[in-house]
């Protein structure tokens, strides 16, 4: 149904005529984002849902990935990364020193241009914080960053790495403004993480004009931007908690973007004409993770008897409306070099009752098995609801318990890692097989959340991680999800599809492996 | 007990409770399994990080330590910092309060008048019809949970009539808020002649005042009707009756007899509002206080939580209190206890 927006975008106008600040103009051009939170502050280091939803935005980096049609629609080519930020680069024989050459004229909306120091200062905010931007580098083999000149900066690695150019596509670590940031450093502050509480300084397309907190944040093009002008001059980020109040507004066109809508909302949205749901095949992987440190699972023909007593094409229907992808491996199939042939356990209660029997449970497990759940994923309860059903078919005393989203991720840090079984989603924000592998496999990798260790496959991650020849990686992360299917550390659930609602006249949507859309592509025209 | 001596030893009593919810507040979140460390560690941490986060916020001391140090900070007016704003607890409520209480006002206030005519008309004829639709509609009051009545309302109002603005907080996104004088977008644009933020406001009030309206009129009219009956079949009224007053008179002696217990009541469903608050305020996006410590309980951000609780422990106090104030005021001979 559609309504008209009425007397109070006619009140707007008359209220942004009156302002010297804003023209009615690039009022036309505002796109509406309805999202459950505010971003909690704009340091892309700090992994927060909705500060990584928006410093996409602010912040580019020295690369992009190129783009491709495919099916008449435009997708990111994984295997062609392109410069952006960058101009060029050259790498030493051994593949340890990486010099990028930057674009020159690049310009944030403080009116300060882009140099190699920039660079050199975001790096070692990364390194110092340890946070996120400290992982890329350490994923991607960066031991150091430094400014040669003023537009070439030097990368130092421990050993030559096939992935650098995938991650510098990252917004993290992201190019920060220092000539501004520095303008607000303190001694006990020296990244000025307080002043991005509220700030913004990149380089990117938009950058952050107001925010009220708990309310809406406001972004403004930047008029700087060293690339074409996005459509939109103007975006609002709106909090709207109540995911029922979300799609009640994207469908009566007050607001143009809502942010993750749950699987019933999709269903109920494709079927409305006010409303434009896009679908892609996601790089992240829903499953029900078991932590072979506990007892239980410490046996892998109990971690395979799980895998065999679940349904999972039942699970999608149940769960996920039909609408996601089975799982095969945890390499998402958008990235080069998934196996999805290893994965054997399709549904097979005889098999999963023997295997357990084998195990030394030929009766089942009658003492209680908890498979946790909490909420930072919608389909984390339903899934564990439907896999703890199907184990009870099998003998297995499972149930569901409910902890909080805090609760689960202290829980699945690395220096904890106490859950036996829990339901998770996770994925790679790089799309390369190796950085998949060391991300949610790797003995070190920060989304291995149950305690899973494995000397050969982390050998073969290694060597991934070095390889520099395309094809002998992707044979090298070929045995590594071999050894992974075998082990069967995780009862796979579907690669749960990615969903983005928005108004019928928006247009320019591609997916990005971090699941954030990018405001500069979309047009409403 | 002369009025000073009264708010003197309300004070001191006011001390011991509000310790009390700070100290069971504080063990709650402690025991209840919210361990902030890994929030704020991030899942890049190493165990060394964690113990450095760890020691930075005092948790690898005793418990008992933690509490005096927290309660020594909260007698300081520091709540602590919120991981979530990254900054101060108190900053964040003082902000949000103003928002909240306006709504409260207005939603309390409409009850409440609503509420207590209707009871006392109710109970000047028990079992007339107006008494029968009256009881069922305050059951329904009762009944109907917050948070679905506020969706249906959107619905209704917003998406199908298109009456009432969107659920999307207390002002049309393309209008800019009034310079800020009390917090309240409302009052601020009529101090500052703002007249389309002014207007944007009040519309924007309409269906979550309503909502609430309907969630408090309905235990008031309830309530008022049980307490007139009662004052109905006192002594002094029906002494009044038998000496021949008119019914007009009547009618103001029993208003008058319920008006302290009364009062005395709406003050307790003014407190008791405060967590249905939360739920209106989520579902229209209204950002108060009762937004932000729902946020804070559903994303573990424990120094908000304990800073909302304790601000909610102060409110309750300090509503009680304006109540006795009131109820003195009202009637004299009432001891100030």
């Amino acid at each position: 149904m559609k309504l008209p927006i009425s007397k109070y975008l006619l009140s707007g106008v008359a209220a942004l005529a009156m302002s010297t600040a804003i023209s009615t103009a690039s009022f036309a051009e505002t796109l509406i984002v309805a999202s459950p939170n505010v971003p909690e502050g704009f340091d892309g280091d700090a992994l927060k849902a909705h500060t990584q939803n928006v410093v996409t935005q602010v912040y580019e980096n020295l690369f992009a990935y190129a783009k491709t049609e495919v099916d008449g629609r435009t997708v990111l080519d994984p295997n062609n990364v392109v410069p952006h930020l960058a101009e060029s680069y050259t790498m030493s024989e051994d593949g340890k020193t990486w010099v990028f050459k930057l674009r020159e004229g690049v310009m944030s909306p403080y009116g300060n241009e882009l140099t190699a120091d920039d660079v050199e200062w975001s790096w070692a905010k990364s390194f110092d914080q340890k946070r996120t931007g400290n992982f890329i580098a350490r994923v991607s083999n960066v031991t150091g960053v430094k400014a040669i000149s003023e537009y070439e900066v030097e990368f130092t690695l421990s050993a030559p790495s096939a992935i650098l150019l995938n991650a510098l596509t990252l917004y993290v670590p992201g190019i920060y403004d220092t000539t501004e940031v520095k303008k607000h450093a303190t001694e006990d502050d020296p990244w000025a993480l307080e002043w991005m509480q509220s700030n913004t300084a990149g380089f990117g397309a938009y950058h952050l004009a107001g925010l009220r907190a708990d309310d809406q944040a406001l972004f403004v093009a930047n008029e700087n931007y060293f690339g074409e002008q996005p459509y939109y001059d103007r975006v609002i980020y709106k909090e709207i908690p109540s995911e029922a109040s979300r799609v009640t507004l994207l469908k009566t066109g007050e607001v143009q973007w809502i942010d993750r809508p749950s699987i019933q909302k999709v269903v109920d949205m494709q079927a409305d004409p006010d409303v434009k749901v896009e679908r892609a095949t996601s790089r992240s992987v829903a499953a029900a993770r078991m932590n072979p440190k506990c007892d239980l699972f410490s046996d892998v023909r109990v971690r395979q008897a799980f895998n065999y007593a679940v349904d999972k094409d039942a699970l999608n229907d149940a769960v996920f409306a039909g609408q996601a992808d089975k799982a095969g491996s945890i390499v998402s199939p958008i990235i080069a070099g998934s196996a999805q042939d290893y994965w054997v356990y399709d549904y097979d209660a005889d098999k999963a009752r023997a295997l357990l029997a084998e195990a030394g449970y030929p009766d089942g497990i009658e003492e209680s098995v908890e498979i946790l759940y909490a909420d930072a994923f919608w389909h984390q309860e339903p899934v564990a609801i439907q896999v703890a059903d199907m184990l009870k078919k099998v003998g297995v005393n499972a149930q569901p318990t409910r902890v909080t989203t805090s609760e689960m991720r202290a829980r699945a840090a690395p220096a904890v890692q106490d859950m036996c079984f829990f339901t998770w989603e996770d994925g790679p924000i790089v799309l390369d097989a190796v950085y998949s592998m060391y991300l949610m496999s790797h003995s070190s990798g920060v989304s291995n959340r149950a305690g899973y260790v494995n000397p050969d496959l982390d050998a073969l991650i290694d060597a991934g991680r070095e390889e520099l020849d395309f094809e002998a990686r992707l044979a090298l992360m070929d045995d590594a999800q071999e050894i992974w299917a075998g082990d069967a550390p995780w009862v796979l659930a579907a690669y749960p599809a990615t969903f983005e609602a928005m108004a019928p006249n928006v247009s320019g949507w591609v997916y990005y492996p971090d699941e954030h859309e990018r405001w500069k592509e979309l047009r409403g025209d | 007990m002369s009025f000073t001596r009264f708010l003197v030893r309300r004070t001191f009593m006011v001390i011991p409770l509000l310790l009390g919810v700070v100290f069971i507040t504080f063990m709650l979140i402690r025991v209840g399994g919210l361990d902030p460390v890994g929030q704020l560690a991030g899942p890049t941490a190493t165990q060394a990080e964690f113990d450095m986060i760890r020691e930075d916020l005092g948790l690898d001391k005793p418990l008992w330590q933690q509490f005096l140090i927290y309660t020594g900070n909260v007698l300081q007016g520091d709540l602590g910092e919120s991981w979530l704003s990254n900054r101060p607890v108190l900053d964040d409520m003082l902000e949000r309060a103003v928002i909240s209480l306006e709504l409260l006002f207005w939603g309390v206030g409409i009850g409440a008048l609503v509420g207590i005519p209707v009871g006392l008309r109710a109970a000047f004829r028990p079992n007339g019809r107006f008494d029968q639709v009256t009881r069922v509609l305050s059951l329904l009051g009762f009944s109907i949970p917050t948070y679905w009545l506020g969706l249906v309302m959107i619905f209704v109002f917003f998406y199908l009539l298109g009456w009432a603005p969107p659920a999307i907080g207390r002002i049309s996104l393309m209008i800019f808020p009034p310079e800020t004088i009390t917090g309240s977008y409302l009052i601020d644009g009529l101090l500052t002649a703002e007249w389309e933020a002014a207007w944007s406001a009040a519309t924007h009030l309409i269906l979550p005042v309503v909502c609430l309206a309907i969630v408090s009129a309905a235990p008031i009219i309830k309530q008022t009707r049980a307490i007139a009956l009662e004052v109905l079949s006192s002594e002094t009224v029906r002494y009044a009756r038998a000496c021949g007053l008119p019914k007009r008179m009547v009618r103001k002696l029993v208003f008058r007899n319920s008006a302290v217990p009364v009062l005395t009541f709406v003050g307790t469903e003014v407190t008791g509002l405060v967590g249905t608050m939360s739920l209106i305020e989520y579902v229209f996006a209204w950002g108060g206080l009762g937004q932000y410590g729902l946020n804070a309980i559903v994303r573990g951000d424990f120094t908000a939580v304990q800073g909302y609780v304790l601000a909610l422990a102060l409110f309750s106090v300090l509503v009680f209190l304006v109540v006795d104030i009131v109820v003195h005021l009202i009637e004299p001979r009432s001891e100030l206890t």
